[in-house]
């Protein structure tokens, strides 16, 4: 299933009622019968649930630490199930709760709330490719397709800052689409684009310096008979 | 390069290279990048090199990454504690 195919027609999980919660939706003030609850637990239990994994997954690049990302992810579930009840059926339970687990992370630091965000996602794509044409000039390019660049990528991942990283996490990792990454961040579209392209540019200029230390462009310069040599 | 009316050039490509490889163009944007790929050496090249390294990000994605038990249990204690009763 990929998220950029539905994103288009995929309208947002629309509350159903209520006041404020912890995602900035709605939470009805309302008292359910004991049916209604039951009915609703089983809701949760069916379609919030099963999606542990990904929140898990999704909480861990965003803290970087297993211990935080369990604590991230029962409070994500805990606010879940309290707004349960203004999750409107059959709209998307993951990027529902992505948006909460964001919402979690953030609050517990607070500190990635004073980025000051850049809104040319289009100068970030030209600088991307930019960079891109200096290091095919001494091979780095190729160097993408000659290494398996996973562990090196999960490295950089881990080191790349707030909000870039989400923007990344969300886009490349968990297949959503511009459109829903921009609802899961609670940001314009351009904005998830500039964050997007800034965050690969940042992490492709990791990954050369990853491969200078590992000593792939001196040999690919050496195979060239660069001048330099 | 001659450029065709209603063509982008190299600067206008590269721009929306990365909407591009996301596939989050319009159906007529995506086609005027993919005409300019087609013809122009020098951008071909950028859009090898995104394809690559989306691919290898994507490959990056720890797929067998699954909750632990303990976190789990940890999770169902809260939403117990809470009301959740099934």
């Amino acid at each position: 299933m990929d998220d950029r195919d539905r994103a288009a027609g995929q309208p947002p999980p629309a509350p159903a009622a209520g006041t404020n919660e912890e995602d900035g939706r709605l939470v009805p003030q309302m008292t359910a019968s004991p049916d209604t609850a039951r009915q609703d637990d089983l809701r949760f239990e069916a379609e919030a649930l099963p999606y542990i994994d990904d929140v898990y997954r999704f909480a861990l690049s965003l803290t970087r630490d297993p211990a935080d990302a369990d604590d991230v992810v029962q409070e994500t579930f805990l606010r879940a199930y309290r707004s349960w009840r203004t999750f409107q059926p059959g709209s998307d339970a993951r990027r529902w709760l992505f948006t909460i687990t964001r919402n979690v992370f953030l609050r517990s630091r607070e500190r990635e709330r004073r980025h000051v965000d850049l809104e040319d996602g289009d100068l970030e794509a030209l600088s991307s490719f930019a960079a891109a044409t200096d290091q095919g000039r001494d091979g780095s390019d190729q160097i993408l397709s000659r290494i398996d660049l996973a562990p090196a990528l999960r490295r950089a991942l881990n080191d790349l800052d707030e909000p870039f990283k989400s923007a990344v996490v969300l886009v490349d990792l968990e297949d959503q689409s511009y459109e829903a990454a921009s609802e899961i961040l609670g940001v314009p579209i351009g904005t998830v684009r500039s964050r997007l392209f800034r965050g690969r540019r940042i992490l492709q200029e990791k990954l050369m310096t990853y491969a200078r230390d590992a000593g792939f462009t001196t040999a690919q310069r050496g195979q060239r008979g660069s001048k330099d040599d | 390069m001659t450029e065709c009316k209603g063509d982008i050039d190299c600067r206008g490509a590269v721009q929306k290279l990365w909407d591009y490889l996301d596939d989050e163009l319009t159906p007529e944007r995506m086609d005027e990048v993919r005409r300019h790929l087609e013809r122009c050496g020098d951008c071909l090249p950028h859009h090898e090199y995104g394809r690559v390294f989306l691919a290898a990000l994507a490959s990056a994605r720890q797929t067998d990454a699954r909750a632990p038990d303990a976190l789990r249990r940890r999770v169902m204690d809260s939403l117990r504690a809470a009301g959740f009763s099934t």
